[in-house]
């Protein structure tokens, strides 16, 4: 009995010797990223591993002001705007779309869509790119915020969530509403609507955190960096020769930190929604 | 009649909600997925004027007999195939530690720090680990020194740049693989490992003939969104090696985009079908394999 307890210490301590070390391994690239934004380059170079910073000033902020010949509030701006209005438009279109084709499968042409919606996502999302920047010349839209928050409001995750909440909608719900004699639009606003509040949130937390990332369309769509967003922004500067070293690291933590914190603060919506979102698929 | 009149008229409601989501579907996806078809076709000199000229299968051939797209091709499956093993292996690992009852504490913060890189931008997340692998100024070789351990040659150098975006990718996306995991691992039938456990199974047993066989759902799934995932490899090597060094990490994506980048639209769009293709096909494969189940 003791040998066995004495085998279950030593199987416990290694457990947490793992976990411990593997969560430690993938969080300092947080605390390198976080304490190089404080620390001049020539410092970082003479002691990259040094835990925190020599002084601490956020002159550095005021050092990459101006990136690409554009104000950095400008891609703040960009930032939250394509942001918020692409995860508005994103819940709106793809909540009804999902709500329509979950209602009413076998109305004619509703299978068309959902399938034509299915091999959208299964396209290389970069290689779909390059004919969208096509489209979007045939559609006078390049260049435009309406071009880039109209692409970044399809997604797969979002019509998943949808459908297999519509789904679980027990018919009895609706029958009983429609013997009462409410129209379909009632039954919308007044039974589904309320009922899907949740799952709304949840929905619209993810593609916020989904579409603060995202980088390809935004750069293919734009004309110049005054539409890029704070991600575009920073792969422009790292590309640059000879560039900023603690500018780059100060601008990623500045791309990070939004959606770090606002995980940290709903990490079990998040993180459910995205297993549940991914099960359906 | 009536009554079928009066569906008509119900369904009307659902094609108004339905258009909005149709109309970006058809404009934002079929639309350029079949333009890009259509592209893949022409010559590249006139694939974007009104009247193409069409070359039949030309593009194909060519990018088929292209010497650096076959090698980079193979780069993509050698690259996807380790990077799903080692993807899967983690995320299964840690969620069978998370899972186990030798974790009584921090259970939360250990998940937290695997998804964190998830929800982690992208870019910035490999613009970071770029400049980690960096010989001046990365943390990673001053690290290794100070252990007196060998530098590593990380993105510089043709024999670790693939092992290093493979160990990047893995940080960003593992926590994905590993919540899935854990979902399936949290319903699955505990009464099933009790008998096995009164049955005298051993712990490996029971792992083996219990769990694992109803880890199957979320194995299917992982598998199939990794091989997605992975053959389009793409930020990744735009972010830190933009394809080299010698082709090493040119892959299909990022070769067809250059291709794009240089006007060559008939080759870089025949590439496009022809990944997509590989995509399709062997995501059917997986699904098709893993509904197979034996005994259920």
């Amino acid at each position: 009995m003791t040998d066995g307890m004495r085998a279950n210490r030593l199987l416990q301590a290694a457990a947490y010797t793992v976990a411990i070390g593997t969560s430690l391994l993938f969080l300092y690239p947080y605390w390198w990223m976080l304490v190089s934004a404080f620390r001049p380059t020539r410092a970082i170079m003479s002691a990259p591993l040094r835990p925190w910073p020599e002084t601490f000033s956020f002159q550095i902020f005021s050092e990459i002001g101006r990136i690409g010949g554009v104000n950095l509030s400008t891609y703040v701006f960009n930032s939250l705007t394509i942001t918020t209005l692409s995860t508005l438009l994103s819940v709106i279109v793809t909540a009804l779309g999902a709500y329509a084709l979950t209602r009413r499968p076998k109305a004619p042409g509703f299978g068309l869509i959902r399938y034509g919606f299915l091999i959208t996502i299964m396209y290389p999302y970069m290689l779909l790119v390059i004919p969208v920047y096509l489209v979007m010349f045939k559609l006078g839209l390049l260049g435009s915020y309406a071009g880039i928050i109209l692409f970044l409001a399809l997604g797969p995750l979002q019509f998943f969530l949808f459908e297999q909440f519509f789904r679980k909608i027990p018919n009895e719900v609706i029958e009983a509403a429609v013997i009462d004699g409410a129209s379909e639009w009632q039954i919308l606003t007044k039974v589904v609507l309320p009922m899907a509040m949740p799952i709304t949130a949840t929905v619209s937390l993810i593609t916020f955190l989904l579409n603060w990332s995202q980088w390809f369309p935004i750069m293919v769509i734009s004309r110049s960096p005054d539409t890029y967003t704070l991600p575009v922004a920073l792969l422009s500067m790292n590309s640059e020769l000879g560039s900023n070293f603690q500018g780059i690291m100060a601008l990623a933590v500045l791309t990070t930190l939004p959606v770090a914190a606002l995980f940290l603060l709903a990490q079990k919506r998040v993180m459910e929604g995205m297993a549940a979102g991914a099960v359906k698929g | 009649m009536t009554e079928l009149l009066g569906n008509l008229s119900r369904d009307r409601v659902f094609y108004l909600l339905v258009a909005p989501f149709a109309a970006l579907t058809i404009l934002l996806g079929i639309w350029p997925i079949l333009l890009s078809i259509q592209v893949s076709f022409t010559a590249s000199a006139t694939a974007l004027r009104p009247n193409p000229t069409y070359v039949g299968f030309a593009n194909y051939l060519a990018v088929l007999s292209d010497s650096i797209f076959l090698a980079s091709l193979w780069r993509t499956l050698l690259y996807t195939v380790l990077s799903v093993i080692a993807n899967l292996a983690f995320a299964l690992g840690f969620a069978i530690l998370l899972d186990s009852t030798l974790l009584k504490r921090g259970n939360l913060f250990f998940r937290l720090a695997i998804f964190l890189p998830v929800i982690t931008p992208d870019v910035a997340g490999y613009v970071v680990w770029r400049w980690l692998y960096d010989r001046s100024f990365g943390a990673l070789n001053a690290a290794l020194e100070l252990l007196g351990l060998p530098a590593f040659g990380g993105l510089s150098s043709v024999d670790t740049a693939l092992l290093s975006i493979l160990i990047a990718e893995l940080w960003h996306h593992a926590g994905f693989y590993m919540i899935i995991f854990l979902a399936n691992l949290s319903i699955r039938d505990r009464a099933l490992e009790e008998a096995a456990q009164i049955d005298g199974a051993t712990t490996w047993q029971r792992w083996r003939y219990v769990i694992l066989p109803q880890l199957r759902p979320a194995l299917v799934i992982n598998t199939v969104y990794a091989l997605i995932q992975f053959l389009k490899t793409f930020t990744v090597v735009v972010v830190m090696t933009k394809g080299g060094p010698n082709d090493q990490t040119n892959f299909v994506s990022y070769y067809a985009y250059q291709l794009f980048d240089q006007a060559r639209y008939g080759e870089a769009t025949a590439m496009a079908t022809i990944l997509f293709a590989i995509v399709i096909g062997l995501s059917l494969t997986a699904y098709r394999i893993g509904d197979r189940e034996p005994g259920r």
